[in-house]
């Protein structure tokens, strides 16, 4: 009898004690993310905000607070062109990446049924990686130009007479580009998504009669979408910070807002630069959020 | 009574190696048939094979007559409920139980109306009222096996398979559903095929069970049939009740080269002879008596016993090593106290044992 009264005592001291001594060692654990954090984002994101309100002037900025560099920008062509030229650019990479993405993940998550082989082809798709992003979009010449793999091989089976110049240095260029770089990371978490369905759910709602693009639809797709939401915002946050893609692949003719503070920074105009990073943090941050409003990730995961 | 489901001569290998072999057996219209077979005796393989998602190399399987071979899964008429339920994760109850009539391929339902009222006709009857608006992952266990089973019966198929249909659940849970899959299955008429590896849910839920022994049928007969004349050796181990003693068939007694039992009654054919006594047939005395006439016995040292509430497990030595197990219900049997190590005489009457050979 005296052992079983004691058993829920010394249990329940048991389940207290590492509770109490975990929660205030916790805290040392995320120390260091925080003290990283607040160093290299939350500050520099304060003085980005800071410093879009400096005054600019030829050769030197200075900080009393203006709205002039805030008036050039929703004041110029150019740069509200960028802005637009940016979500274009952003909506058909999303697009394309999950029109190539898509089909790749069910094929790897879902009918290929041995784990191994299924892990050993996503690993394929990271294989490219494996080459620095630069030498990857550069790669891209040479498959796209005028004397490119693409055209000869195109005008070898005289599929054209001409050769296509519009390949290269076009914002389709630039397209084709991003899609190939981002593609799996739209690939990687659908394909995770659609591995954790149950093929027993599959087989029975075959069994209850459904075809399989009935099952598609009302099945697969809605047990995947939180893999789409998370590799879109993966693939967004990308390609609306992007500039090297834009300026290698398409001649410096496809301006992005990364492209625009590069050379604003190229040429001192921090406060100018300040303002376009403001507005490219704010529209991926809206971004974001329109995604997570999509799916509850919480709940999904 | 009409078959509603023959099976003649069914055989499936994986990969050469063979897991159901020659297993011929029929169901008929409105029976509860329950499958009893250990883990790899092909008893989820053969559902699956009348189920349509898989082909059988060999036999063919009859519904109503006709052969389903080249059916598809679908077409079948046959309803199938998943050993994890297998609930669409992002429907609600009622979605999930509508899944079947709205989606079909062949004459979906459109009437929101009619859709509505069978649907819940069907809510009722597996007592999910109020919960129909739930996610599946807002209901309990034994709710969700009512949801799957809600959603294979509302299309009305004549067979409908449960592959371990109670392996999910916690004890108590399981037992409240025996009953209430017994009840919703007579409430409608449907067949059920019900496999388990659980002898005792076989006893109780089957009109007639199946017992499968290594991918063939080892015995087909009443719950009563089955527990109390084990057609083999095998069969006999399933039910996981019977003191099993391979040996000899020696003049006129059962012979393992230790221990020697006379024979009384009648002998069951089979290739390997065994001799099979049941744990609750037999009574513990001291050692030192001498066996009356009419009676087998063996001494044996006594090791532990288990208490499992309205029954004493005790475990025995024998003398040729074997473990004797022997069940004493409290009803009608007084715990005995046992010294460990300490040699007792187990007795039996010899006309009880069932002896094979």
């Amino acid at each position: 009898m005296t052992t079983a009264s004691q058993s829920p005592d010394s249990i329940n001291k048991f389940a207290v004690t590492p509770h109490v001594k975990s929660s205030k060692a916790s805290y040392w654990l995320i120390a260091p993310g925080v003290i990283w954090m607040t160093l290299f984002l939350i500050v520099p994101l304060g003085m980005m905000v800071y410093v879009s309100f400096w005054t600019q002037t030829t050769f030197k900025i200075e900080p009393v607070l203006t709205t002039k560099s805030w008036e050039a920008f929703f004041s110029s062509d150019t740069y509200l062109s960028a802005l637009w030229t940016t979500i274009r650019i952003w909506l058909l990479v999303l697009l394309s990446t999950f029109v190539v993405g898509y089909p790749t993940a069910l094929f790897v998550g879902l009918f290929i049924k041995n784990k191994t082989l299924s892990t050993a082809l996503l690993v394929l798709c990271v294989i490219p990686f494996w080459t620095s992003f630069l030498i990857r979009v550069l790669a891209w010449r040479p498959m796209l130009g005028k004397e490119g793999a693409i055209n000869i091989i195109l005008q070898a089976f005289h599929i054209t007479r001409e050769p296509i110049e519009a390949l290269l240095f076009t914002e389709l260029s630039v397209i084709i580009g991003m899609t190939q770089i981002y593609c799996v990371f739209m690939v990687g978490p659908i394909a995770f998504m659609l591995g954790r369905i149950d093929p027993n759910v599959i087989e029975a709602a075959r069994d209850l009669g459904a075809s399989f693009s009935r099952i598609f639809r009302t099945i697969i797709l809605p047990l995947s979408m939180p893999g789409v939401v998370v590799g879109a915002i993966f693939v967004s946050v990308m390609v609306l910070g992007e500039f090297a893609t834009a300026a290698a692949l398409s001649g410096r003719k496809v301006n992005m807002l990364g492209n625009i503070i590069v050379t604003q920074v190229g040429s001192l105009k921090w406060a100018f630069a300040a303002v376009v990073g403001v507005i490219l943090t704010i529209l991926m941050g809206l971004v974001v959020a329109g995604f997570l409003r999509i799916v509850d990730l919480k709940r999904e995961l | 009574m009409t078959d509603v489901l023959r099976i003649e001569g069914l055989s499936k290998s994986y990969s050469a190696k063979p897991a159901l072999f020659d297993v011929s057996l029929s169901v008929a219209d409105n029976e509860y048939v329950s499958l009893l077979g250990p883990s790899g005796s092909g008893k989820t393989v053969l559902l699956r094979l009348i189920a349509g998602f898989e082909q059988p190399d060999a036999g063919r399987i009859l519904f109503d007559g006709n052969d389903i071979a080249s059916v598809p899964a679908h077409e079948r008429g046959i309803g199938f409920v998943f050993q994890n339920f297998a609930l669409f994760p992002h429907l609600s109850v009622y979605d999930n139980i509508a899944f079947g009539l709205v989606n079909r391929e062949r004459d979906p339902l459109t009437d929101e109306n009619v859709l509505r009222s069978k649907i819940m006709t069907m809510v009722d009857l597996v007592g999910l009222k109020g919960l129909e608006d739930r996610g599946v992952h807002q209901i309990s266990g034994g709710q969700r096996q009512r949801v799957a089973l809600a959603r294979t019966l509302v299309s009305q198929p004549r067979i409908v398979l449960l592959d371990e249909p109670l392996g999910a659940l916690d004890a108590n849970l399981r037992t409240r559903m025996r009953g209430e899959l017994r009840r919703i299955r007579s409430q409608l008429g449907v067949t059920f095929l019900h496999v388990t590896g659980s002898e005792t849910e076989a006893l109780a839920m089957g009109d007639r069970i199946v017992v499968l022994d290594n991918g063939s049928v080892g015995q087909i007969d009443t719950p009563d049939a089955v527990y109390n004349r084990p057609i083999s050796p095998n069969v006999a181990r399933y039910l996981n009740c019977y003191n099993l003693f391979e040996g000899a068939i020696d003049g006129n007694a059962f012979s393992n080269g230790v221990h020697r039992f006379p024979l009384k009654g009648a002998l069951w054919p089979n290739s390997v002879p065994a001799y099979a006594i049941r744990q609750d047939l037999i009574t513990v005395r001291q050692s030192g008596v001498s066996l009356a006439d009419g009676e087998a016995g063996l001494t044996a040292t006594y090791l532990a016993s288990e208490y499992t509430g309205a029954a004493f497990m005790y475990f025995f030595k024998a003398a040729d090593g074997h473990i004797v197990e022997v069940e004493g219900h409290l009803s009608h049997r007084a715990p005995q106290n046992l010294d460990a190590n300490s040699t007792y005489q187990l007795v039996w009457k010899a006309d009880e044992a069932l002896v094979y050979g």
